[in-house]
């Protein structure tokens, strides 16, 4: 069946400008951004990107000599798109820092310290449920390189691909009850309180050795033909 | 029916994994009809922008989108002069649309993607119809089968982008 793409609720999704993130005045476009009609480029996506972008690393918090440092942390990531059903065998990409707040890439000039057992990039393929699990170490906070002014609550950044070219999302899953998510200029860029709750992980009460978080991602698009602008 | 709210987009941050934005950028695979298409990424007073990501999505050579054998998807980040590069097929005219190639933006400081659209000519286009600044999006001939096409984020001759 066709999927429709309905426009972004700018009280859900980002603006562009943000107050308090420099980088975004100068990236950003100044002319409104045009609305056009979707037909099938808009619509199709690719089928087989699994062969293109194939799974690496499902335990990033590795065991024994080898465990990362940090507070074992088990991911439950679940992908549906708007009507509730999920999507299984997309791929998802995951990548967050080390438990001090580093990422080991060329741009984290952060003075903290690496960790050798550490590597924060995951990529899964959803099962039949639309569900990934990703068994890591929680993610440290960091203060934002060349702007100046902030700490990152810690986060978890996630890309996922949906039915369609229009409902690919790139976004970050944050933790619960962490105080610097109450200040941080990219969940409140988020207009809509409810929008940034469901960008918060839940804790999920575990007598094992691992935290449980569970998380829900939904990709824009619903069934039914497509509605011209 | 009840309905989700789709979740809310985020800026991909500085810290996209190197070996993510990589190996991806050759669509063309052992088709001997490849093109090249190369651009430079810039911000606010043309300042080329290091490791931004693009993602491509396009018809093959004949027009559609669902060919097994040619995956009309790609990936490729610039580099630290603002350069990105393609190699893939030129698509064909699809369903009442032009020859074009979609593409899709994520960079640290875009709160979320940004999408355009590369078309090869001034063709009579349903997409290309709403843009007021045409020539922006129609790629520049650079040599034998290769197209240059330049983002300009923000500022003169910016780019036009899409929402949709």
């Amino acid at each position: 069946m066709a999927t429709r793409i309905e426009p972004r609720d700018p009280l859900t999704q980002a603006q562009g400008v943000e107050q308090g993130y420099a980088q975004t005045a100068r990236r950003w476009p100044s002319q409104p951004l045009v609305r056009r009609p979707h037909g099938v480029a808009e619509l199709s996506g690719p089928r087989d990107l699994a062969h293109k972008l194939p799974p690496v690393k499902g335990d990033l918090a590795g065991y024994g000599a080898k465990r990362a440092l940090g507070q074992l942390a088990r991911l439950r990531i679940r992908v549906l798109d708007e009507d509730g059903a999920p999507l299984p065998g997309t791929v998802v990409e995951v990548w967050h820092c080390n438990s001090a707040g580093k990422y080991i890439h060329p741009n984290d000039t952060h003075d903290a310290p690496v960790d050798p057992n550490f590597y924060g990039a995951a990529r899964l393929l959803t099962g039949d449920t639309g569900l990934i699990e990703l068994r890591t170490i929680k993610p440290g906070a960091y203060p934002v390189p060349d702007t100046g002014g902030w700490w990152r609550p810690p986060h978890v950044h996630l890309s996922v691909w949906g039915r369609v070219w229009l409902s690919r999302l790139v976004t970050q899953m944050f933790f619960p009850g962490e105080p610097l998510n109450e200040a941080d200029a990219i969940l409140n860029a988020i207009r809509d309180p409810g929008a940034r709750e469901r960008c918060v992980a839940r804790l999920v009460p575990s007598k094992g050795n691992e935290m449980i978080f569970e998380h829900q991602l939904v990709v824009r698009g619903r069934k039914g033909a497509a509605v011209l602008p | 029916m009840s309905r989700l709210v789709p979740t809310a987009e985020m800026t991909l941050g500085p810290f996209f994994p190197r070996e993510f934005a990589q190996g991806a950028n050759d669509l063309a695979g052992d088709f001997s009809a490849a093109i090249e298409i190369t651009g430079r990424v810039t911000e606010l007073d043309g300042k080329p922008l290091d490791n931004v990501i693009l993602e491509i999505w396009q018809a093959d050579a004949a027009g559609r989108f669902d060919n097994p054998g040619f995956s009309g998807w790609g990936r490729a980040a610039t580099d630290a002069q603002g350069v990105y590069r393609f190699r893939t097929l030129r698509p064909g005219a699809a369903q009442g649309r032009a020859p074009h190639v979609n593409f899709l933006i994520l960079y640290s400081g875009l709160m979320r993607q940004l999408q355009t659209v590369m078309f090869f000519s001034n063709a009579s286009d349903p997409v290309l119809a709403v843009v007021k600044a045409k020539d922006r999006l129609i790629a520049k001939p650079d040599g034998p089968n290769r197209y240059r096409f330049d983002i300009r984020l923000r500022g003169g001759e910016e780019t036009p982008f899409f929402d949709d």
